[in-house]
């Protein structure tokens, strides 16, 4: 079945280049959030199998959020937007309860090889 | 393979420079309150800046993004490190990618700033090594935040070790991770993840401080794994993690382990926010809505027309259906102009770093005070008032406030206040801005105006003091001691005037010489509906917006009296100078009749009386603007199509009378 994606970022440009590396691999996006709070309140709706998470975002962080989605559904598969320079923050995102990360500028095949696995994982 | 990037080109620019925009504003804001928030809301801006370079591609700026990112950063740590010199090179770190990010939109290689970047790079390492100096046990590594609250740990009760399970085993583990790997230490942290929530992890090598801070030699970690799961799984769990492979899988002697401090999560923090469910529409797209809207407003007015020629039965439920269609139309006209509204604050907030650099250059002392700029315009007027605004504000701070000796002086605080207010006054917007500066002198104007030769020494003598004041509203007329780089000299008020009429807006200055000035720009909410005095001139109809005629009248050619190159006709108190309409607009000269209609209006010099043939009465007709080469004929200011299908061009009287 085909698995559905929750994408998180506060950057449209962000957003539309992460769900065209989604749909290349024949994932379904089922919904998109701005912000922390957003975030959550989606998760808890769409219920995804996967939900890409950028870290720095207005009203709540990415961190934030991911260990509320945590929180709310324990088998919550949250991989981490990272970026130059973030290394720290996906190490505490992580132990809040991310199950991976990609560090951007994001490249499809990297993307696609970190989520086939988690995925494969759950 | 390789997104193409190509096709985010546009969102990336029109995103980029929003938030290069808004760190800009923040940064502004930061100098004046170093703020959590702002602080905050400046490092989110350069950061998503660095991360939609980075993803398309230019380095060059994702790294002149990521310095910024970085003294932002330090700043977060320790907001005493703001001073104006920090604040003025990462604005023109803001400014220069601002720049490339333009350079981007148009295809043109992205120029590099070394000069900026080293001295980025210098502010960097310099703030870094005092700080470290200040707290030697928090040394900061430039380029990346390394200092993280450490998680909350608890000691697994030492009754329920996993070992205590009979079926434990321990095994030795090896994993390498990729050299391609761009942040090990996070792998790492993910396989250890894996491999926690299959027992304890023990004999961990580097450490979990080592690998915290990304130290990882030969990319290889060793650890100990005690474990109730067998072989299959730890092998199924690493398998499963990126980047990562297992070089060494060994089952030791079972002993007893160490208990392992788990990582456990901190409790969330309950940050709620309303967030309007909103989506970008392209500007275009908006346009085209209200051109097309505006065009069904008009065939619902033509068939109308229509139906008003054809008799029978049909005929009143072809009326009605008409009127049901209009009323229609009508709505969905209201429904995209509200759409069209924007607040005012897209044009204000970017007006604190303006006054900064402004009062900089001109080293004055200058508070800038917004209020009501959530009040919502017409994004076409928007569009037409930055440029206004910016040059009033300009002339505030370099003609009207006083440098802080010459305020000390007078007993003024050495620092001058700008003021913008907006306030909503039944259908339109009233904006003021007013500074507390040296105020104007009318009676130089007048002098000016007259040494120019815009005005007669007589007209000069007529004139109010108000009515003075618009004189600096003339080409060329300044009372301005010195010519300054920045506002220039006269120039600007007329084009702010003109721009402010093309909208539909009028000016007003008040000023109390010592006390300060006061700049009133009345607007209307939207501009594409305009209320038209139609007249017929020549056999053509024309129309003026109807806020523009102050009166309409009918006067006998008994009254008008001559005046040697000229006529003047008898206006309340006072005689106005008669313009014949056709002539303005080359149409052959009507014959002189005994008594005809005049339009009184206002001219860039004072009012005047256009002699029209016909006054047609009054329409709501739907403003459309000219395009080339018709925008380029002085006096028209628009065109819209009557319901009988008639094209009818609106003038711009001081326009039409300046040609």
């Amino acid at each position: 079945m085909t698995k559905r994606v929750l994408v998180v970022d506060d950057a449209i440009f962000m957003r539309n280049m992460i769900k065209d590396i989604f749909a290349s691999g024949g994932f379904e996006v089922v919904g998109e959030a701005s912000n922390g709070v957003e975030a959550v309140e989606k998760h808890k709706e769409l219920r995804p199998d996967l939900t890409t998470m950028d870290i720095v975002m207005p009203f709540k962080s990415g961190i934030d959020a991911t260990r509320e989605i945590i929180k709310q559904d324990e088998n919550a598969v949250v991989i981490m937007c990272s970026a130059l320079g973030q290394e720290s923050l996906v190490m505490e995102a992580i132990e809040a309860g991310a199950s991976d990360f990609i560090v951007k500028p994001f490249r499809a095949e990297d993307v696609l090889a970190v989520v086939r696995k988690v995925l494969g994982d759950n | 393979m390789n997104v193409d990037v190509s096709k985010y080109l546009d969102l990336f620019v029109s995103e980029a420079t929003e938030h290069l925009e808004a760190l800009g504003a923040d940064l502004v804001k930061l100098e004046k309150d170093p703020s959590r928030d702002a602080i905050d809301s400046t490092f989110r801006h350069a950061h998503s800046v660095k991360g939609m370079a980075a993803s398309m591609g230019f380095e060059r700026t994702a790294a002149l993004a990521h310095r910024l990112e970085d003294l932002v950063y330090l700043i977060q740590r320790d907001s005493s490190l703001l001073t104006r010199e920090l604040v003025d090179l990462m604005l023109s770190a803001a400014d220069a990618l601002l720049a490339q990010v333009r350079a981007a939109g148009d295809k043109q290689p992205i120029a590099g700033h070394p000069a900026l970047e080293a001295e980025l790079s210098e502010r960097l390492s310099s703030l870094n090594s005092a700080r470290s100096q200040l707290n030697p046990s928090t040394p900061l590594g430039a380029g990346s935040p390394a200092e993280l609250p450490t998680p909350q740990r608890k000691k697994r009760p030492p009754s329920l070790p996993a070992s205590g399970s009979p079926a434990s085993v321990r095994f030795a583990i090896k994993i390498q991770i990729a050299p391609s790997c761009q942040q090990p230490g996070a792998r790492a942290f993910v396989a250890l993840k894996r491999l926690s929530k299959l027992g304890d992890v023990l004999e961990l090598k580097p450490s979990m401080e080592e690998l915290r801070t990304s130290r990882i030699p030969d990319g290889t970690v060793s650890l100990e794994l005690q474990t109730a799961s067998d072989e299959a799984a730890v092998r199924a769990a690493l398998g499963n993690v990126a980047e990562v492979a297992l070089t060494s899988f060994s089952a030791l002697q079972n002993a007893r382990p160490e208990p392992k401090p788990s990582p456990l999560p901190r409790p969330p923090a309950s940050n709620g926010s309303d967030n309007a469910r909103t989506v970008r529409i392209r500007t275009e797209l908006l346009d085209y809505f209200l051109d097309t809207v505006g065009e069904l407003i008009l065939a619902t007015s033509q068939i109308r027309e229509i139906g008003k020629r054809f008799s029978g039965p049909a005929q009143p439920h072809l009326e009605e259906s008409v009127d049901r269609l209009h009323g229609l139309v009508k709505d969905l006209h209201d429904k995209v102009m509200s759409a069209r509204m924007m607040p005012l604050s897209t044009v204000t907030d970017r007006l604190p770093r303006a006054v900064r650099d402004i009062a900089r250059r001109r080293e004055r002392e200058v508070e800038l005070v917004v209020s009501g700029a959530e009040v919502e315009l017409d994004r076409t007027i928007l569009d037409n008032l930055s440029e206004p605004i910016l040059h009033i504000l300009r002339n505030c701070i370099d003609h009207g406030i006083e440098s802080p000796q010459e305020r000390g002086a007078v007993g003024k605080n050495a620092t001058g206040r700008v003021a913008i207010s907006v306030r909503r006054e039944r259908d339109r917007v009233a904006l003021e801005i007013e500074d507390n500066g040296r105020g104007m002198d009318p009676q130089k104007l007048r002098l000016s105006a007259v040494a120019k030769g815009a005005i007669t020494a007589e007209a000069a003598e007529r004139m109010s003091d108000k009515e003075a004041l618009m004189l600096c509203c003339l080409p060329g007329v300044s009372t301005a001691k010195d010519v300054s780089d920045i506002s220039g000299r006269g120039v600007g008020m007329d084009a702010v005037k003109r721009a402010l009429e093309e909208v539909g807006g009028s000016l007003q200055i008040h000023s109390e010489r010592g006390v300060g000035t006061r700049f009133t720009l009345l607007l209307p909410l939207t501009v594409s509906v305009v209320n038209l005095m139609l007249v017929g001139v020549g056999g053509e109809v024309v129309g003026f917006p109807v806020a523009k005629v102050l009166s309409a009248l009918e006067v006998d050619s008994s009254e008008i009296s001559k005046n040697g190159d000229g006529s003047l006709l008898p206006h309340s108190k006072g005689l106005l100078p008669v313009h014949q309409l056709s002539e303005l607009l080359g149409f052959p000269m009507t014959q002189p009749r005994s008594a005809r209609p005049y339009l009184v209006m206002e001219g860039d010099r004072g009012k005047v009386a256009l002699a029209v043939d016909r006054l047609l009465g009054q329409e709501e007709a739907v403003l459309k603007t000219l395009t080339r080469p018709l925008d380029l004929v002085p006096g028209l200011s628009g065109v819209t199509i009557l319901g009988t299908g008639r094209p009818v061009f609106i003038l711009d009287v001081p326009r039409l009378l300046s040609t």
